[in-house]
C-alpha cells in the first residue's frame, strides 16, 4: 500500500503527476552547461567546491609568492605598502575561506555521504545553494582587483577601528572595505546552510547498522566541524553586521569618537576566530585517520578516543579565543584563564598524534603518496602543535605575538597540517572519483619538493620571530639582523611553488591520461570504496547494511552474510518504487545570483539595485518552496530483485 | 656501480656524513640568526629575560616530547615500513583496536608536561603584568599614545616651560634600572608597543586604557616597533627607548624642558665654516641607517644632544629657515614650544635636533634624511599624514579633489627652501 502512494506522489509511470506551471518545470538535462548549473548531486556540487577552491588556492599561492618577492631583501621597491597590505590581506581571506574551507567542504559533500552508504545529502538543493553562495562569496572578495578601490587592506581579521569610514576609505566611495564585509557575510550563509545540511545528513541518513560510534572518523570530523560552523558564524555575522551599520548607516559599535570600542570587536572576531582554525583542522585530522588506517592496513588506534578528542577540540575550540588577545590587556585572571584553557587543548591534539602512531605500530606501512603526505603532516603537525605550546604560555606570547613566530607557527598548522592532510585527500580519493590513479614516482617527487620547499620557508621564520621581526610589514631595515633568512623563506616559498606545480600537473595529466584504476584500489575499509568508480549517480546500487567500524573491510571478509543482506535491502527497495533521487532546480543558483546582485548594488552604494537583489532572493526562494521535491527513480539492473545479483 | 645500490650507499654514508658536518654550520647560524637590535633572546631587562626565561622552559619540554614522540614516530615508520613485493601483498596484520592503558597514561603524561609549563607561566603573567609591589614607589610614570605612524611620550611628572606636561615624540629617554611603568593610549586605530629587548608587547587600543612595565638593567639605545598592524606605514611605524644613568637622564629632562632654541647671531667671519651637503635623494624605500650609527647608536645619540660650539651655525639660513616652516605651514599641526608651532596633531619638534631618528623611527636625523623627509616624504613613508592630511580635512602637501584624487600641491618645498628648514629644524637642540 506505501508503495502504491509513494509511486503516484513521485509521478513516475503511472502518469499521476498534474500538468504544471512552465516556471516549475525541473531541468533534466546530465550532461552539459545547464545540467551543472542547476545540479543537486552532491558529487558534482563536490566537485564544483573543489575546482573554485584549487583556482582560488592558486591565487592565494601567487599572493604569498608577491609577498615573498617583496621581503626577499631589505627595503625592497616590488610592491608598494599599500598593494603589500592588499596582498597579506587578500592572501588570508582567500586561502582560508576560499581554498582550505572550500576543499574542506568539496571532501565533505563528495565523500561523508558515500562513507555514510547514502545516496545524496537530506537537503540536495541546499547544497547547491551553499555552493552558489560560496561562490558569489568568493567574486566580491576578488572584485576589487579589477576596480580603482582595489583589494581590502585591512587585514583578514579587520581589527576596528581601521576598518572604519574614516581610516579605511582613501577616497570617497572607496568599498574596498565594504567588498571585504559582504563578501564574508555571504561566505557566512554558504558555510553554515552547508553545515546544516551535512549535519541533517549524518544524523538521518546513515545506512542500516551505522551507528554514531561506526562512523567513519572523517564523517565524524564533518559532523564536528558543521556544529563549529553553525555555531561559530554567527559572532562575525553580528560583527560584520555591525561594522556595516556603522560604515553605511552611522551606528556607533566601533566609531571610537562616539564612545565605540574596538575592543569589542576583538571579542566577537576571536570568538569565531579560533573555532574557525579547528574549522580548517579537524577535516584534515579526520583526512589523516582515514588515509593511515588504509595504509597500514590496520584499523584506527583507539577510535573512540580519537573521536571523543575531535568533539573535546570543538568544545574546548570555544573556549580559548583570547588566546589571540593576550596583548590586549585583559588582565591577569583572564589571561591566565585563557592561558591555562589553551594548554588543555593541546592533550586532546597529542591524543590524536599519539593514536596515529598506534595506528601506524605492527602494520604493513605502504609508502603510497596519499601515506607520504599523511606521515608528513603528523610530523609538521606536531611542530605546530609545540610552537603553539609555547603561545600558550602568554608572557612569552608577549613577545611572539605578532612576529614571524607566529607566522611560522599557523603555517606549520595550515600547511604542514590542512593543506597536507587536503593533498592526501586528494591523492587518496582520485581513484574514486575519477577512476584514475596518480603516478607514484610524479606523486612522491611532488610530496617531496613541497615538504622540502615547506620546511625551508616556514622553518627560518621562527628564528625570524624570536629575532624581532614583526609580521604584515612591507619592508624592513637591512641592519635588523632579518636579511639571510628572509632570503632563504624566499627561496623555499618558490620550491614550494615548483612543487605546488608539480602536483597539480600530475593531477590534471592523470585526469586525462592516467591509469585507469580498478574498483577499491587501496583495499579500502571505508564504505566509500565498495562502489564502482567513477561512481554512479545514485551511489550505491543497494543501501549496505553496517555492523562494525571500517565497514567495506567488514563486508569483504564475510561475502555470504553482506550477499544475503544486499538482496533483502533491494527487495526491500524495489517494493519502494526503486531508486529516489532528487531532481534538479534552477532556484539555488537563482537565489544566489540575487544575494550577489543586491551585494554589489550595496557595497557600490544604490541602495534601490540592493533592495532588487534582496526581492530577487526572496522571489527565489518563494519559487524554489513551491516548485515541490520533485525527484525520480532509478532502475539500476543490479539492483533488480531476483537471484545472481551480489555483491560486485 | 649499479644506480639502485649506488643510491643504497649515498643513504647509508653519505648522508648522515653530510647531516653532521651540516650541524654546527646550523647550529652556529641558530645563535647569528637570533641576535639583531630586536632580538628576544638578548633581553636587557627583567621583563623580557622572564618572557625569555618561560619561552625556554617551554622549549626544553617540548624538546623532551619531540625527542620521545619523534623518536616513536621515526622508529615505527621506518620498523613497519613495506620494504618488498612480499611485504606489499603480505596478509594484513593482526586488526586490533587500541589499548586504553596505554592512551590513559599518555595523556596523563602530557598533562603532567603541561602542569610544569602551566607553573611559571602563571607567575610570570602576574610578574610582567605590574610594576612589583617593592619597585611601585620608586617607578617612573610615562604615557606613551599611537598615531598613524608615530608614538607620543609624555612625562606627567615633568612640567616644560610652558607648565604642561613634557612632550616628546618618537624617541623614549628612561631611567636606566628603575621600573618604568608605561600608559599606553591610541589617538586612532590599534597599535601595539613593543621593545623585544626590554618586554613585550601590549596594545594600545582607542577607548581603553592599557600600560605594560619594564625596567633597563643599564644605560643602552633599544629598537622598537608597532607590532599591530595599523594601516598603510604600519611598517615603517618604529620607535626607540634611550636608558640613561640618573644623571644624564636628568640632564636630559633639563633640556627638554626648555623651550626651542634660538640661534645667536654669529660674527660674520665664521661664515665660511659653515658646514653644507648637497642633497642626494636615494629613492623609494631606500634605507636610512648607517653603520657607524649602528656601531655604538647610544654613543651617537649623545653626539646628537651636543649644542653647536656658539658661531659656527649659519645664522641667516636657521631664521630663514623657521619663517619658511611658518609660512609653509608646519605650525599648524606641529609644536615647536617658544617659536611659532602651537598644533598637536603631529609631532612636537621643539627638540627634534637632538633626536637620533626622524620620520618615526625611519631615518636616521641627519641633514640628508631631514631634507629627503619634508621633500620626497611620500616615497620614505608612503601615504602618511604630513603628505595627505588628515580625513577630518586638516590639508597636508596634496589636496584632494572630491573624487579624493590627490591632484593640487598645497605645499611645495623646494631645493633651497628645504635647505633652509633643515638648518633651523637641526639647530633645535
Amino acid at each position: 500500500m506505501e508503495a502504491t502512494v509513494k509511486t503516484d506522489f513521485i509521478g513516475q509511470e503511472a502518469g499521476a503527476e498534474p500538468k504544471r506551471a512552465w516556471i516549475f518545470t525541473r531541468p533534466t538535462a546530465k550532461t552539459g552547461l545547464v545540467s551543472w548549473l542547476t545540479t543537486v548531486d552532491h558529487k558534482r556540487i563536490g566537485m564544483l567546491y573543489g575546482c573554485s577552491a584549487l583556482i582560488f588556492f592558486l591565487v592565494g599561492g601567487l599572493e604569498a609568492l608577491m609577498i615573498r618577492i617583496q621581503l626577499a631583501v631589505p627595503n625592497n621597491t616590488f610592491l608598494t605598502h599599500q598593494k603589500y597590505n592588499e596582498m597579506f590581506t587578500m592572501h588570508a581571506t582567500t586561502m582560508i575561506f576560499l581554498a582550505i574551507m572550500p576543499l574542506s567542504a568539496a571532501f565533505f559533500n563528495y565523500i561523508m555521504p558515500l562513507q555514510i552508504g547514502a545516496r545524496d545529502v537530506a537537503f540536495p538543493r541546499l547544497n547547491g545553494f551553499a555552493y552558489w553562495l560560496f561562490l558569489s562569496g568568493a567574486i566580491i572578495l576578488n572584485i576589487g582587483w579589477f576596480v580603482r578601490s582595489g583589494e581590502p587592506d585591512i587585514g583578514w581579521f579587520g581589527y576596528a577601528p581601521l576598518t572604519t569610514s574614516q581610516f579605511s576609505n582613501q577616497f570617497p566611495g572607496d568599498m574596498s572595505t565594504d567588498l571585504w564585509v559582504m563578501g564574508l557575510q555571504i561566505l557566512g550563509v554558504s558555510s553554515v546552510v552547508g553545515s546544516l545540511n551535512f549535519i541533517v545528513t549524518i544524523i538521518n541518513l546513515r545506512a542500516p547498522g551505522l551507528t554514531m560510534m561506526r562512523l567513519p572518523v572523517f564523517t565524524w570530523m564533518t559532523l564536528v566541524t558543521a556544529f563549529l560552523i553553525v555555531l561559530s558564524f554567527p559572532a562575525i555575522t553580528i560583527a560584520l553586521v555591525e561594522l556595516m551599520m556603522d560604515r553605511n548607516f552611522g551606528t556607533n559599535f566601533f566609531e571610537v569618537s562616539n564612545g565605540g570600542l574596538p575592543i569589542l570587536w576583538l571579542h566577537l572576531f576571536w570568538v569565531f576566530g579560533h573555532p574557525e582554525v579547528y574549522i580548517l583542522i579537524l577535516p584534515a585530522m579526520g583526512i589523516i585517520s582515514e588515509v593511515i588506517p588504509t595504509f597500514a592496513r590496520k584499523p584506527l588506534f583507539g577510535y573512540p578516543i580519537i573521536v571523543f578528542s575531535g568533539a573535546c577540540i570543538g568544545f574546548l575550540g570555544f573556549g580559548v579565543w583570547s588566546h589571540h588577545m593576550f596583548t590586549t590587556g585583559m588582565g591577569t585572571v583572564a589571561t591566565a584563564a585563557f592561558s591555562l584553557m589553551t594548554m588543555a587543548i593541546a592533550v586532546p591534539t597529542g591524543v590524536k598524534i599519539f593514536n596515529w602512531i598506534g595506528t601506524l605500530w605492527g602494520g604493513h606501512l605502504q609508502m603510497r603518496t596519499p601515506m607520504m603526505f599523511a606521515l608528513g603532516f603528523v610530523w609538521m603537525f606536531m611542530f605546530g602543535g609545540f610552537s603553539g605550546v609555547m603561545h600558550a604560555a602568554a608572557p612569552a606570547d608577549a613577545q611572539q605575538h605578532g612576529s614571524y613566530f607566529v607566522v611560522a607557527h599557523f603555517h606549520y598548522v595550515l600547511i604542514g597540517g590542512s593543506l597536507f592532510a587536503l593533498l592526501a585527500g586528494i591523492h587518496y580519493w582520485f581513484p574514486l572519483i575519477f577512476g584514475r590513479r596518480v603516478s607514484e614516482f610524479w606523486g612522491k617527487l611532488s610530496f617531496w619538493l613541497i615538504f622540502v620547499g615547506f620546511n625551508v620557508t616556514f622553518f627560518p621564520m621562527h628564528f625570524l620571530g624570536l629575532n624581532g621581526m614583526p609580521r604584515r610589514t612591507a619592508v624592513y631595515d637591512g641592519d635588523m639582523g632579518w636579511n639571510g633568512l628572509n632570503m632563504v623563506c624566499t627561496i623555499g616559498a618558490f620550491i614550494l611553488g615548483i612543487g605546488i606545480a608539480v602536483y597539480f600537473a600530475v593531477m590534471i595529466y592523470t585526469y586525462f591520461r592516467g591509469e585507469k584504476s580498478g574498483r577499491d584500489p587501496w583495499d579500502g575499509r571505508t564504505l566509500e570504496w565498495s562502489i564502482p568508480n567513477p561512481p554512479p549517480e545514485h551511489n550505491f546500487d543497494v543501501i549496505p547494511t553496517v555492523h562494525e567500524l571500517d565497514a567495506f573491510w567488514y563486508e569483504k571478509h564475510h561475502p555470504e552474510e553482506t550477499a544475503r543482506e544486499q538482496a533483502a535491502s533491494i527487495r526491500a527497495e524495489a517494493s519502494h518504487g526503486g531508486i529516489h533521487m532528487p531532481s534538479q532546480s534552477w532556484f539555488p543558483i537563482l537565489t544566489a545570483g540575487g544575494l550577489l546582485i543586491g551585494a554589489l548594488f550595496f557595497v557600490n552604494h544604490i541602495i534601490p539595485g540592493a533592495i532588487a537583489g534582496l526581492a530577487l532572493v526572496f522571489i527565489g526562494a518563494c519559487l524554489w518552496a513551491f516548485e515541490g521535491p520533485g525527484g525520480y527513480h532509478v532502475h539500476p539492473a543490479s539492483a533488480q530483485p531476483g537471484p545472481g545479483h551480489g555483491n560486485h | 656501480m649499479r644506480p639502485s645500490i649506488f643510491l643504497r650507499h649515498l643513504r647509508r654514508r653519505a648522508l648522515p656524513a653530510a647531516l653532521i658536518a651540516l650541524l654546527p654550520l646550523v647550529c652556529g647560524g641558530w645563535l647569528d640568526w637570533l641576535h639583531g637590535p630586536q632580538s628576544t633572546f638578548e633581553p636587557e631587562g627583567p621583563v623580557a629575560r622572564s618572557q625569555l626565561d618561560l619561552f625556554m622552559v617551554t622549549v626544553y619540554v617540548t624538546g623532551v616530547i619531540f625527542v620521545l614522540v619523534a623518536g616513536t614516530l621515526a622508529y615505527v615508520t621506518l620498523k613497519f615500513k613495506a620494504r618488498n613485493e612480499a611485504d606489499e601483498h603480505a596478509e594484513p596484520p593482526p586488526q586490533s583496536h587500541g589499548n586504553p592503558l596505554v592512551e590513559i597514561s599518555l595523556i596523563g603524561l602530557s598533562v603532567l608536561a603541561l602542569v610544569i609549563i602551566s607553573v611559571p607561566t602563571l607567575k610570570g603573567i602576574w610578574y610582567s603584568y605590574d610594576v612589583p609591589a617593592e619597585e611601585k614607589a620608586g617607578a617612573y610614570e610615562v604615557n606613551a599614545t599611537g598615531y598613524q605612524w608615530w608614538f607620543k611620550f609624555e612625562y606627567p611628572a615633568e612640567k616644560n616651560s610652558a607648565n604642561l606636561s613634557l612632550f616628546t615624540a618618537n624617541e623614549m629617554v628612561i631611567p636606566a634600572g628603575k621600573a618604568v611603568h608605561i600608559n599606553l593610549r591610541s589617538n586612532d586605530v590599534m597599535h601595539s608597543f613593543w621593545v623585544p629587548k626590554l618586554a613585550g608587547k601590549v596594545d594600545m587600543i582607542p577607548n581603553r586604557g592599557n600600560h605594560l612595565w619594564l625596567k633597563a638593567d643599564a644605560p643602552g639605545y633599544f629598537w622598537g616597533q608597532c607590532a599591530e598592524f595599523c594601516g598603510e606605514d604600519h611598517a615603517v611605524m618604529r620607535f626607540r627607548v634611550i636608558a640613561l644613568n640618573e644623571k644624564d637622564f636628568a640632564d636630559w629632562l633639563a633640556n627638554q624642558k626648555q623651550p626651542a632654541r634660538t640661534v645667536e647671531a654669529a660674527p660674520a667671519a665664521a661664515r665660511a665654516q659653515f658646514a653644507s651637503y648637497t642633497f642626494n635623494n636615494p629613492g623609494r624605500n631606500a634605507p636610512g641607517y648607517s653603520e657607524q650609527f649602528d656601531a655604538n647608536p647610544l654613543a651617537a645619540w649623545q653626539q646628537q644632544q651636543q649644542v653647536p660650539v656658539a658661531g659656527t651655525e649659519n645664522t641667516e639660513l636657521i631664521s630663514q629657515g623657521r619663517a619658511l616652516f611658518k609660512a609653509k605651514t608646519c605650525i599648524i599641526c606641529h609644536t615647536i614650544r617658544g617659536h611659532e608651532g602651537v598644533g598637536t596633531a603631529a609631532p612636537d619638534l621643539t627638540h627634534v635636533g637632538a633626536r637620533s631618528t626622524i620620520a618615526g623611527g625611519l631615518l636616521e636625523n641627519n641633514p640628508q634624511n631631514l631634507h629627503r623627509w619634508i621633500t620626497d616624504l611620500n616615497n620614505v613613508k608612503p601615504g602618511n599624514k604630513m603628505y595627505m592630511g588628515f580625513a577630518t580635512g586638516m590639508v597636508g602637501y596634496m589636496k584632494k579633489d572630491a573624487q579624493g584624487n590627490l591632484t593640487e600641491h598645497n605645499i611645495t618645498v623646494s631645493d633651497t627652501e628645504a635647505h633652509a628648514i633643515v638648518a633651523y629644524l637641526s639647530s633645535l637642540k
